[in-house]
């Protein structure tokens, strides 16, 4: 009899995956992992998701492709298990290995049906053709099967599997972070080989994306952000604005105008939660001259 | 006639170097608009705290201080002050026109902020203002060193 609850729970959400996934739940994840961001090549005036954006990191330059519902060049010829398998094992529909400059390593996080909104809002997009840009890379990088090396150091796929210790509002925004916001992307430093460097979990990174300075973002109170209160980080994550009054600038800026600004309040302080929950690591990335200068500046 | 141009042109000369002199050096340039970015963004939290509800007080002198010091932030960036300790983007001078617009922009919301009232009024001015920056450093700002 205990079982009949359980049971009619099954049946709800079997109901719920016949009605099939939703756009607008795949917008608003859509936003919240920020696609657009890289997939638009917005300085040249590119057209939305068409691709052509260069990353430039210090393995090479990489360009990132058409996700628009284009046949010839963008994902129209794809089915769900074609971009289900992009994200979940970084495979495109032909076998071959994405570079980790595609974030799967984040994205593999993503629970089921949150891949399957994705894919329904991505048929939604207006299909743009614009053939896609070959990465510029060094020849030592441009063989593929390196990448099922570097799977097999850097990579763990898997949904996210909540913490069973923790509240529903903290698992919440270790999902947020880990698999659909993959913060972790450029808040946490690598090494030569393009893997996280253990330890330094956004810590920040003296040269990171676009050869700019991305901070750490752990609570550690001198190199960090665990002066911040939780008030501020929620404030700064909406509108962009630092506790010491400075707007955000560069890829954060895109990142909250387009992303992080457009999430429920729920979703923020989930956020918020479990990034002043994670450890905090002493990690200097900006140079002592400055540093001292915002110290001052702090008070 | 002609030797009376040529002494003009020595003229010239002469008072062009004077004005180079007493022109800013571009690192002292700089240093000033980095200062007065810091200005700004005290004055941005200060008015911050009281458009929130934080601390008591009205956040018009920060207003005003504010629309004062922001009449011409384009001009903060002259030709040859892109190298050195910059937190700037290349595109402020490769995409002036862009960036002008934006300055003018931030000079604009800085002037209604000083304008509003205080209560909700202020607080939207505010916001628009702190929108304004960060539309700004968005294109034209590298991250803070």
């Amino acid at each position: 009899m205990a079982r009949w609850p359980a049971l009619i729970a099954l049946l709800l959400a079997s109901h719920a995956l016949a009605a099939g996934p939703d756009p607008a739940a795949g917008e608003y994840l859509f936003r919240a992992a920020g696609c657009a961001n890289c997939h638009t090549d917005r300085e040249h005036g590119g057209a939305p998701l068409a691709g052509g954006r260069k990353l430039a990191t210090p393995l090479g330059d990489f360009y990132t492709p058409n996700i628009t519902p284009d046949p010839d060049t963008g994902l129209g010829r794809w089915r769900e298990a074609d971009f289900r398998r992009a994200l979940r094992e970084g495979r495109g529909p032909d076998g071959r290995h994405y570079y980790p400059s595609f974030p799967y390593a984040a994205y593999t996080h993503l629970s089921d049906a949150d891949i399957g909104a994705l894919w329904a809002y991505l048929r939604t997009v207006p299909p743009v053709r614009q053939a896609n840009r070959p990465h510029a890379l060094p020849w030592y990088l441009q063989p593929r099967p390196l990448l099922v090396g570097w799977k097999r150091l850097y990579f763990h796929p898997g949904s996210y599997v909540p913490d069973p210790r923790k509240d529903a509002t903290w698992n919440r925004g270790a999902y947020l972070v880990q698999a659909v916001a993959h913060c972790a992307e450029c808040h946490t430093p690598r090494n030569r080989l393009g893997g996280f460097r253990v330890g330094l979990y956004l810590a920040g990174d003296k040269a990171g994306a676009e050869g700019g300075l991305v901070p750490n973002i752990t609570p550690d109170k001198a190199t960090g952000i665990g002066r911040w209160s939780r008030g501020e980080l929620i404030d700064y994550l909406k509108t962009g604005m630092r506790p010491d009054g400075d707007s955000a600038g560069g890829l954060m800026a895109e990142v909250i105008d387009n992303g992080l600004s457009r999430l429920t309040p729920q979703d923020i302080e989930a956020i918020a939660t479990y990034v002043q929950s994670v450890p905090p690591v002493v990690h200097a990335v900006r140079p002592a001259e400055a540093k001292s200068a915002q110290d001052e500046f702090e008070y | 006639m002609k030797r009376q141009f040529s002494k003009a042109v020595v003229l010239g000369g002469v008072l062009a170097c004077f004005a180079a002199g007493a022109m800013a050096d571009d690192e002292d340039v700089i240093k000033y608009r980095r200062n007065v970015m810091k200005a700004y963004a005290a004055h941005m939290a200060a008015a911050g705290a009281i458009v929130q509800g934080k601390v008591k007080g009205s956040p018009a002198g920060h207003a005003k201080a504010l629309e004062a010091t922001t009449k011409d932030i384009a001009g903060m960036f002259p030709a040859g002050s892109d190298f050195g300790e910059t937190n700037a983007m290349d595109a402020v001078w490769s995409k002036r026109a862009g960036f002008e617009k934006r300055a003018k922009d931030t000079e604009a919301k800085a002037a209604a902020f000083a304008k509003a009232a205080d209560g909700a009024e202020a607080a939207a001015k505010f916001k628009d203002l702190s929108e304004s920056c960060k539309a700004c450093h968005k294109d034209y700002r590298k991250e803070q060193k």
